[in-house]
Order: structure tokens, then sequence, then C-alpha cells
């Protein structure tokens, strides 16, 4: 689909927005919708002149709410924008809107947003995941030509794949997170979500490159891009993960695909594979209880009406407007790093941490990517007992790897089952983006993202 | 977790938890550190700690002056102001 000019040509716009708005209703994605305002500070040319994109309410946008999901956060108005949203307003793109996510980017269904509920496209009963739950929806339905969330531990790669589009989580450091509301700085980056590999690599292409305010950024340092076929393994470790039978199909169909058009497919060994999602739960909320301690209703944010103490004002402040998701993580990030109970848990998951890299850095020495599947079981139900919080953490193995390592990873529309987008991802080394793109390109000729149920023809 | 560990554990946080939410939230806490203790079941000796994968350096910015004029947006975030000061309770 072009979208070209949608949200600047009046007639596209007018039909563009009634689309969005009506469309709104059922799936919940954006939290707030204005794309007159998003208009506001974008070029008239450029490579996304008039193209309308969607931003995770965790990205900064001048003007627009930061609500993060939260309720400590349901009115603060950012003063300024993202570096990432400055440059894609030079490139012409107009923000439609900030999307719905779970509360601080905590979870995986979009459930923990404590503002709205988010429907997934492709069955309203389900969830669209999460965290950029609201992003994916909006790409995925056709309200956006593409959206932007933050990928702590799969959060755009697995929503992406619940509504059958496309994700990047980028190398670590790639793209500038001024303006990205931190939850775990070690592991976050701000990514991409579209419908197609092209729009992904063009957006990546504007918003990556060191930014002088974000002092971990790192320059753009690609490495040769290797000439096809590849080789590509696939951790022979996947196989002890318990998966859904749709899921462990889509990976043989997907691994059969990769054969058919001349790549190298291999086994590797990936033994840590069973250690990630602790060694992630532990860096991830160590980082959070410190990252959120910001959060005391003194400068900005929800403060309580009834305190006679500055302490007991930011205690009541902080119980109030925080979630039952966000004050277990911080209370588990908290507890891990008290003294005592530090070498125990914080120290050694870093050690893991140390062995999940170097199992890569093994892997990469004989393989160009690495295959693994998104998500262990297709988009889930609401409310469904299958997916409670513990089974969802459980749940992020294939996707918290690529953020410990600190690597690229893609993730791919693979099939459609049970009516179901089900995604498979690609991980490279740092900076090899251009490899992943290549690599989903080969895959798109042969399966695009498939069109959810109500996806617009176009707006012209 | 016991009950008092998770009490100094959420006054370090700065939260106040409901007898609901200690009910709700140990047992949750409880079921991870149950999960974390699988950890000690993997040889970490000899291996240095990662904090960043991919941060080799700190870096430093240029001693440039930088006007971004924001700081009357941020006051009107505040809860409560009196112009350009930020209102809390009474400190003593």
């Amino acid at each position: 689909m072009d979208w070209n000019g949608v949200a600047t040509h009046s007639r596209s716009a007018e039909k563009w927005k009634a689309f969005v708005e009506a469309r709104q209703k059922d799936l919940g994605s954006f939290l707030q919708f204005d794309p007159v305002l998003g208009c506001v500070d974008s070029s008239p040319e450029g490579p996304l002149a008039g193209v309308p994109f969607a931003v995770k309410d965790n990205i900064a946008v001048r003007g627009f709410r930061l609500t993060c999901g939260s309720r400590m956060l349901r009115d603060f108005v950012s003063p300024y924008s993202a570096t990432v949203i400055e440059k894609l307003l030079k490139a012409g793109g107009v923000v439609a809107g900030k999307t719905n996510l779970d509360e601080f980017g905590m979870g995986s269904s979009t459930e923990n947003s404590a503002l709205m509920e988010t429907k997934n496209p492709w069955d309203l009963r389900r969830v669209p995941g999460g965290s950029s739950g609201g992003s994916a929806a909006a790409v995925a339905s056709g309200q956006a030509a593409f959206g932007l969330g933050s990928d702590t531990g799969g959060s755009v790669r697995q929503p992406a794949a619940f509504c059958g589009v496309y994700g990047l989580k980028p190398t670590w450091g790639a793209v500038s997170r001024y303006g990205l509301v931190a939850y775990a700085s070690s592991l976050e980056g701000i990514g991409v979500m579209a419908k197609t590999v092209d729009m992904t690599e063009t957006v990546f292409s504007l918003i990556r490159g060191q930014d002088p305010r974000d002092h971990s950024s790192l320059p753009w340092q690609p490495p040769a891009m290797k000439k096809g076929p590849w080789r590509i393994g696939v951790p022979r470790e996947c196989a002890d993960v318990p998966m859904h039978a749709d899921v462990k199909k889509t990976l043989e169909k997907t691994r059969g695909l990769l054969r058919q058009l001349g790549h190298d497919v291999q086994d590797v060994s990936f033994p840590t594979l069973d250690h990630v999602v602790s060694s992630y739960y532990v860096i991830a909320t160590a980082e959070a209880s410190a990252n959120l301690a910001r959060f005391d209703g003194v400068r900005y944010g929800h403060r309580t009406r009834r305190a006679d103490t500055p302490e007991a004002m930011m205690v009541a402040s902080r119980t109030e407007g925080l979630g039952p998701e966000v004050k277990l993580r911080i209370l588990l990030g908290t507890y891990v790093l008290r003294s005592g109970f530090q070498d125990e848990y914080y120290l050694r998951a870093q050690k893991i941490r140390t062995a999940i890299r170097m199992d890569f850095q093994k892997a990469f020495e004989g393989v160009d990517l690495v295959l693994m599947p998104v998500y262990p079981v297709p988009p889930f139900e609401r409310g469904s007992a299958e997916a409670d919080p513990f089974s969802q953490k459980l749940a992020d193995i294939f996707t918290c790897a690529a953020n410990l390592a600190g690597l690229p990873a893609l993730s791919f529309p693979a099939a459609v089952e049970a009516g179901l987008p089900i995604g498979m991802q690609f991980l490279a080394p740092p900076f090899a983006e251009e490899l992943l793109f290549g690599a989903c390109r080969q895959v798109e000729k042969v399966f695009p993202s498939p069109d959810a149920p109500g996806f617009p023809a176009g707006w012209r | 977790m016991d009950a008092s560990e998770l009490a100094v554990t959420a006054r370090m946080a700065r939260l106040t938890l409901s007898e609901q939410e200690q009910e709700k939230l140990g047992t949750a806490v409880e079921q991870m550190l149950a999960h974390f203790s699988h950890m000690k079941e993997i040889d970490v000796q000899g291996l240095a700690p990662t904090t960043h994968a991919l941060l080799k350096e700190n870096r430093l910015r240029e001693d440039v002056e930088n006007h971004a004029d924001v700081s009357e947006k941020l006051l009107e975030n505040a809860p409560e102001r009196e112009e350009r000061f930020i209102v809390i309770p009474n400190v003593l």
C-alpha cells in the first residue's frame, strides 16, 4: 500500500482518519490520536512525506501526552520530542498518535496497561501481544504505515509476530534512546514495526546513528554484507522448550523454506538458553527498580492528595500511581539488589549474561544468522489461564536472549495457522541489520505479511 | 520470602502493600525467586560479569551551550507549584 501523502492530502487524509477512528472503537490501539498535532513539526518533503506513523506511548513527542500506560503519568505532556521522532518528522513523517502498551513496557499482552484495553486485529478476543501491542495493532490493522516500539525483552518482536507484521529490535545502541522513558537501560532499545521489509528498513535507516544527547548510543558500524546463500543456525535446545504445535510446525516449515531458497540450515548449540529468562528478569527488574525510583510525585506525575511529610507523599504517590506488575518488578529488583543477596542474584545473572554472549559468539563463528521462534504459543485470549503473568515471563525465552547479548533481531510473519499469524525471528551479529533485512526479504517474496481482517485497500 | 522480608523490601522501594497485595505480590515474588534459584546450576567460575553487552567506554559530549528552553514546560507538569518553585509538604 502506498502511504505517501496519506496524512497530508486532504482527500486521503479524511478517508484515513475516518478509518482509524472507526477501527479504534474495536481495537483500542491508540491512547491519543491526533494527526493535526502530529503534523506540527513535520517537514513537507522527504522520503516519508505525509506518511502517518504510530508511536508507543513511552516515547516522547512534543505536545502529546507521555503516559507509559500508567496512572502515574496519565496527564503528563511531553515538553520535547525524542531524537527518533525529530528524525522521522524531518523526513516528512506525521505522528498519527500515541499507542497503548503494558505499563512502562512491562508485559507481553498489553493487558497491563492501566488506561485502555487493546485487541488483536486478527481476533478481537485475543491480545495483540506486548508490550508494544498498540503499535502492532495499529500497523496490522492499517491504521498507520509503521509503528515505533521499544524492545527490552521482546516487546517489539512479539507483538509484531502476534499481529502478523515485521518487528525489528536493532543492535543495542544503534538507535538513540533520548526521549524513551527508561525501564532497563542495558537491555532496551527503540524498534520498528511495519507491513513490509522495505518500510522497516527505510525507517531504521532514518533513525539509526549516534546521538550527542544519548551517551549510550553507538556510531553506525555495519560489517561488510555477506552475499547469500547464508548459513543459518537453529539452536538445538529450542526443541526442549515446551511449544504449541502450530509454532513447532511453523519453525519446521521455515527451516524447509530456507533450505529451498538455497541456504545451509544447520543445528547450532545454545546451552545457556535454559537460563536466559532468569538472567533477564534479575537484570531487568534490578534496572527497573532504579529507573522507576524517579516516579515519586514530586516534580511530575501522580501526587497523592493526602500526605503530611515528603516521605509519606512519595510512598503514597507511588503506591497509588503504579500498577501491580510494575510493583512486582520493582519489589523483585529491589530484593535482588539488597546487600547480602547481590552475589546470589544480580552478580550471578550478569555472569550468566557473559556465558550467553559467548554462546552467540561461538554460534556466529559457524553461521551467519540464527533462526528461532518468537514466542512459544500463538496469540492467546485475554485473561486466559494458560497465559498467567508467570507463564508469560517464562515465554520470553526466545526473545530476551537478543537483548542480553545486545544483538539485532527481526521477527517476520511465517505462517497463519487456525486464523492466527505465527512469527519467527532471525538474529545477527552486532550491526548486521542489513543481513536481517536481506534474509527476511527472501522469505517475504514467498510469504508476505498477511493482511488482517478488515485491512484497507488504500486511501486514494 | 516471608512477610517481614517483603515488608523490608517494600519499604526500600517506597511502596506500601495492602494485605491483599502482600499475599498476591508475595506469592509472585516467591515464584520468581524460585525460578531464579536455577541459576545456581550453571558454573560461572572465571566469567566476568556483563553490565552492558556492547558499551565499551564512557563518552563525554562537547562542552557547548545548549538552549533547550523547556524549563517552563517541565514546570507545567509539576503537581503543585508557586511561580518557579515546586511545592511539597513541610519537611520539618
